[in-house]
């Protein structure tokens, strides 16, 4: 009797309270890398998968939604100074890092005094933390955030960069230790990292957000044959398998085990112009050409050949998913005849040779993209010469310099704006940038400052205009991207930018 | 070796585009060259280098941040127990298979052993790994398709790896086992009434083993250093795949060390095959 009287009372409020607490971390989450991330340090994580990968052990001030926009993180709130150029951030208070160290406005400061100190600045996110000018402690949850001018991308930057980093472990362990045992106030810490293995994360019990994480251990294995990756989300081994190409998804259509994730990627591809250095003086300056040019390529031609008709072609650098874009602006239509008539107002009736690089295998079928493009130019009397080369040197800077003058590439931007990718292949200060027009230059400048969205969108709106009669490049097409997951997870959702987050993402059973 | 490593990996691409951010600024490409010594001139690296290698100091990965000794000594292991496994597994099954195919030329055994013989010298490793993961893997479930957590998990690894060494180990075998049983030894042996299972055990699978000494030594090599597809395919984690990701990354240090490692280990496993070859071959020390 006195077994009932105790046991049966306590098991009621267990099953009771079982129902109303938050439901913990379960299972193992499997996700295949294709590619072993640079670091775990996120501050020195420069690919997708390194981002992917690190981010589930860090927490920015603000994060992106899955619009592009940006959202509270660490910070709660901010304001922004009528001159645009102070942010005073309200921090989220509670939140701990995985040693136990609290997060505070002197976290915050490391971020940038660590970013800022010169021999760090070859970091991937250095241009994150050195777009601020000054930072200062106001209390423990404030902090106010300068910059020299008006950046319209400072938040942006912050959602790129701004990750907390524990002061005291920092200044305890240095860099490489840290490097090697990182700790954030993320979803997950590390457990075990074997480099070109495997890491193994497990879910932070004291994670400042009671429904996250959804899974209490996070694995990512690193796989880089495509090949076995396939194989391996076939029979359940990994539960996640990113960048699959059509023909792999054509083959895992039919498992009724697994499921197709298809996102609009946010990365140009193109065919670019030069105009300094050995593309200055040839026939590609003419604006007609270039016109003539884009009219020349069969771009509906190639996504439906070459990608099984899943992706869109482009009229410009702007796309349907930035803000910004005009619907008015179709894509140049497949019009040998105009492009012709184009070419003999140019003053070249007979087409003329010209050289074209191409990065070997770089992207998905991207060579026989090239070959196309060489066709199709070819058939308006351009006799187009395509060197192919490598990936690591292609995008060296001797080879931007020596190769074309034109050239296949392709550019990401990482937040629903086209703003990096305009800026960095249109501002003479980077070697990627090989096309100089000061109007361009000007109207990126007036961009880069303008803070309010909206003035922001009708600045996108008068360039893409100008980009579409003045065209700097052949534009040819976006693609759909393609992942798999098993039947058992939820909540998977990634990014236009390839990249994903953890938080929400669950197994069943 | 260590000139034509240092200048062949400089041949594949700058590291600067692919470890800076794209949107990096000039001086931050500065900074990191200098940081890294690529600022300087050519052969004033190379003698740096050289002068490290002879110390025994590799370098550090630029990728990874760590010495690259020490990356090296973590995926040796890894390495070695595939290499290991797949020698065994070549030996225990061409060393029985190659000699009675050469003691009974055109039996089914010896057809058997000629078409090992035909297939691992001929199929592609890289191609016969992925057959093995789509029919032992994906359709029969039987093994793991990645990976080293168990034992399970070595086995096809180290099939895919075993073959083009079995097929040759079976081929050496059966015509060294068909020599000899030509040898007038053999035949004194016969007339003397001794019977054909000793002439075998004996006289035959003895001096049939030695050429296969140096065999075993060359292969074992080859193993370590031309795992790199075997190890990317079952994404094993040994010297192959971080040979490969660091050539993917440009990563020249880590590059360098990884062939000089093997070059050396190659080297040193050449002259233990010749030492082994003298003691058991008495013939060879008497050259």
């Amino acid at each position: 009797m006195r077994f009932i009287r105790y046991f049966l009372p306590t098991l009621v409020i267990l099953l009771v309270s079982a129902g109303t607490i938050h439901a913990q971390p379960s299972g193992e989450l499997v996700i295949a890398l294709p590619n072993d991330p640079t670091a775990m340090y996120i501050g020195n994580a420069s690919d997708v998968t390194a981002i992917s990968a690190t981010r589930p052990l860090y927490d920015g001030l603000v994060r992106y939604g899955a619009d592009g926009s940006i959202q509270p993180g660490l910070a709660q709130s901010w304001e922004i100074s009528e001159d645009g150029r102070t942010y005073t951030f309200h921090l989220r208070e509670g939140v701990k890092f995985h040693n136990g160290e609290d997060f505070n406005a002197h976290a915050v400061s490391t971020i940038w005094e660590y970013g800022m100190t010169p021999t760090n600045q070859w970091l991937s996110y250095y241009d994150s933390v050195a777009s601020a000018d000054d930072i200062v402690v106001v209390d423990d949850y404030t902090v106010e955030v300068t910059t020299s001018e008006p950046d319209a991308f400072f938040l942006s930057e912050v959602a790129n960069g701004w990750f907390a980093l524990p002061p005291a472990y920092l200044a305890e362990v240095g860099l490489e230790a840290f490097e090697a045992a990182p700790v954030g106030t993320g979803p997950f810490m590390l457990e075990n990292w074997a480099p070109g293995y495997r890491i193994e994360l497990r879910a932070f019990p004291e994670y400042w957000n009671p429904e996250q994480p959804k899974v209490e251990r996070l694995t990512f294995r690193i796989i880089s044959d495509a090949t076995t990756r396939m194989a391996a989300i076939q029979t359940g081994e990994v539960d996640i398998v990113t960048r699959l190409n059509t023909d792999d998804v054509v083959l895992l259509e039919t498992n009724p085990d697994v499921n197709i994730v298809t996102y609009p990627n946010d990365r140009v591809y193109y065919v670019a112009f030069k105009n300094v250095g050995n593309g200055a003086g040839t026939a590609l300056e003419n604006k007609l050409v270039r016109q003539a040019m884009n009219l020349a390529v069969d771009r509906e031609g190639i996504v439906a050949a070459l990608f099984s008709g899943h992706g869109q072609t482009i009229s410009g650098f702007v796309i349907p998913s930035n803000l910004g874009y005009d619907p008015s602006l179709q894509p140049y239509a497949h019009d040998p005849q105009q492009a012709m008539e184009l070419l003999t107002e140019a003053g070249y009736p007979d087409g003329f040779e010209i050289g074209m690089g191409c990065p070997t295998d770089a992207y998905t079928n991207i060579n026989e993209v090239c070959l196309s493009v060489q066709r199709d130019l070819g058939n308006i009397g351009i006799d187009v010469d395509l060197e192919f080369k490598s990936t690591n040197a292609y995008w060296s800077e001797a080879h931007y310099a020596a190769t074309g003058p034109m050239y296949v590439d392709s550019w990401s931007s990482p937040n629903g704006e086209a703003f990096w990718r305009l800026e960095g292949s249109l501002t003479p200060d980077y070697y990627y940038s090989t096309w100089t027009d000061p109007a361009i230059v000007d109207s990126l400048g007036q961009i880069a400052v303008a803070v309010d969205r909206d003035s922001r969108a009708a600045l996108y709106g008068e360039l893409s205009h100008y980009l579409y009669d003045n065209p700097p490049y052949i534009y040819l097409y976006v693609l759909n991207l393609f992942e798999a997951t098993t039947n058992r997870v939820t909540g998977y959702q990634p990014l236009p930018n390839e990249t994903f987050y953890t938080n929400d993402v669950g197994v069943d059973g | 070796m260590l000139v034509l490593v240092f200048f062949t990996v400089r041949l594949t691409g700058d590291p600067v585009g692919l470890m800076v951010a794209r949107n990096a600024t000039p001086e931050q490409r500065e900074a990191f060259r200098v940081a890294h010594g690529f600022d300087r001139p050519l052969a004033e690296q190379f003698v740096g280098y050289l002068g490290d290698a002879l110390r025994g100091d590799l370098g550090r990965s630029l990728r990874l941040h760590l010495p690259n000794m020490e990356l090296i000594m973590q995926r040796l292991p890894a390495t070695m127990e595939l290499a290991l496994a797949a020698l065994l597994l070549s030996l225990a099954i061409a060393v029985p298979l190659g000699i009675i195919s050469g003691v009974f030329p055109g039996s089914p055994l010896d057809l058997l052993a000629r078409l090992i013989g035909l297939a691992g010298q001929t199929i592609p490793s890289f191609w016969l790994a992925m057959i093995l993961i789509l029919v032992f893997a994906v359709n029969l479930r039987l093994f793991p398709t990645f990976g080293r957590d168990s034992l399970q998990h070595l086995v096809l690894p180290a099939v895919a790896l075993s073959v083009a060494s079995m097929g040759q180990m079976v081929r050496l075998l059966r015509s060294a086992v068909l020599e000899i049983t030509r040898e007038d030894y053999i035949r004194t042996a016969r007339a003397k009434g001794v019977s054909e299972i000793v002439i075998t055990l004996r006289h035959v699978t003895p001096n049939a083993l030695i050429p296969l000494v140096s065999v075993v030594g060359v292969n074992f090599t080859y193993m370590l250093g031309g795992s790199v597809y075997i190890e990317t395919i079952f994404a094993w984690p040994g010297l192959g795949t971080l040979l490969n990701d660091a050539f993917n990354d440009s990563d020249f240090p880590l590059v360098q060390a990884i062939t000089i490692f093997i070059a050396a280990f190659a080297i040193s496993l050449n002259l233990l095959t010749d030492i082994a070859y003298d003691l058991i071959d008495p013939r060879a020390r008497q050259r």
